[in-house]
């Protein structure tokens, strides 16, 4: 087997959290002798080449990361500019996302289920799992800590079929969260996950509050500008 | 106030206009935007909407005057061309680039994490489309949209079924 694996995140490549997971996932595709070529949407230069990888191979994988809801603006876009081809070709997915729950997945999985068809070829599944916003902010060895499942998903993809195997399903972990953690959760968020996130801003030069209504508060942005926009 | 952005080729806009002028709406409670011409990126997924200059978006180009249009309205309507049985990638640009109405922060309703929204107002959203949408999807899609930013979904309506969504308009 010989995969073609597109990052599908605008993001730019350095900081993006799907590009860690494709690292970890080309691990356990490596450790089965199975052979990969890696692209990524967010440079447009590269759209001729990787439409010309995805005519030319007949495996092929979109690693993408949620965005409302859906697949983000600019993957739609280069997804338009592919051409049709038959169903030798297979194009499985993995989708990931800042929400940590099964749920918040499945109208973008719903719609990936649906895009082979559009595109003439076949579906070889999705790979669904959330709670990973966090990759980007922190520590290359906690990067690789959190995407080491990926690892595995890797080697299974490498047996052949795709993601629709029980095992990738499993994957995702839990549909909902129960009503107990959730009671906890919400107490988390009020307190030390403000206090995190805030802190995380700091790292990153921010200093005012991170809900702060700017359009209302700030004379520069708020009323002065209401009517002229 | 009702805000349209139309993103489609056909500028069906301008018909969904005649119809509420027809039904006697006040112009001064309605807008369009076409976004012909334009200059509207997609989200680069920074995050410096929620971090680093929380509420303002990095990326500039075109699209904050239409972002702060959105935030005071009471609904918005998204006339969109589709592919893939979908909204075009012009208006999911406009949806995706929300991110500034929203915050970092967490919470967690009716049994899922949502984000804090930054403002007060409710920002309810419907979709108008042309061509061959999965109107099934297409309306999941906007009820979730809606969950997200804490508002609701006016409903998905095809071009022929304009009328209807005036309806909801006025």
């Amino acid at each position: 087997m010989h995969a073609v694996i597109i990052n599908g995140s605008p993001r730019v490549q350095k900081y993006s959290n799907t590009e860690k997971i494709i690292a970890s996932f080309t691990k356990g595709l490596t450790e089965k002798g199975v052979s990969f070529e890696t692209y990524a949407i967010s440079d447009r230069q590269s759209w001729e080449m990787i439409r010309e990888a995805y005519r030319k191979n007949e495996e092929i994988l979109i690693a993408l990361p949620l965005y409302v809801e859906c697949v983000p603006g600019l993957l739609l876009e280069f997804l338009e500019t592919l051409p049709e081809k038959d169903d030798h070709t297979r194009l499985s997915f993995l989708l990931q996302s800042g929400f940590a729950e099964g749920c918040q997945l499945r109208c973008g999985e719903a719609f990936l289920e649906k895009l082979p068809k559009y595109l003439g070829v076949r579906y070889g599944g999705c790979l669904v799992k959330g709670d990973n916003f966090g990759i980007r902010m922190v520590d290359k060895e906690k990067q690789e800590q959190i995407t080491k499942p990926y690892q595995a998903m890797g080697e299974l993809f490498a047996e052949g079929d795709g993601f629709l195997r029980e095992e990738a399903k499993r994957f995702t972990g839990p549909e909902y969260f129960s009503l107990p953690i959730r009671l906890i959760m919400q107490i988390v968020f009020r307190t030390l996950g403000k206090k995190m996130f805030q802190k995380a801003a700091a790292s990153w030069g921010c200093h005012t509050p991170l809900d702060e209504k700017v359009w209302e508060t700030n004379s520069e942005c708020g009323k002065g500008e209401g009517g002229s926009v | 106030m009702v805000l349209m952005i139309d993103t489609t080729t056909s500028h069906i806009g301008e018909q969904v206009v005649e119809e509420l002028l027809q039904r006697g709406a006040n112009p001064t409670e309605f807008e369009l935007i076409d976004t012909t011409g334009m200059r509207i990126s997609h989200c680069v997924g920074c995050n410096y909407c929620w971090l680093k200059t929380p509420g303002i978006c990095a990326v500039k180009d075109d699209y904050e005057p239409i972002l702060k249009k959105m935030n005071r309205a009471d609904q918005v309507w998204l006339i969109s061309d589709t592919h893939f049985g979908f909204v075009s990638y012009q208006t999911k640009n406009i949806v995706d680039r929300v991110m500034p109405l929203v915050t970092m922060y967490l919470k967690v309703k009716d049994g899922q994490m949502r984000h804090v929204m930054r403002y007060d107002r409710q920002l309810d959203i419907g979709v108008i489309y042309t061509g061959d949408g999965d109107q099934a999807y297409l309306e999941w899609w906007c009820k979730r949209t809606a969950l997200n930013l804490g508002s609701r979904s006016l409903g998905v309506f095809e071009e022929a079924r304009r009328k209807e969504a005036v309806l909801c308009m006025l």
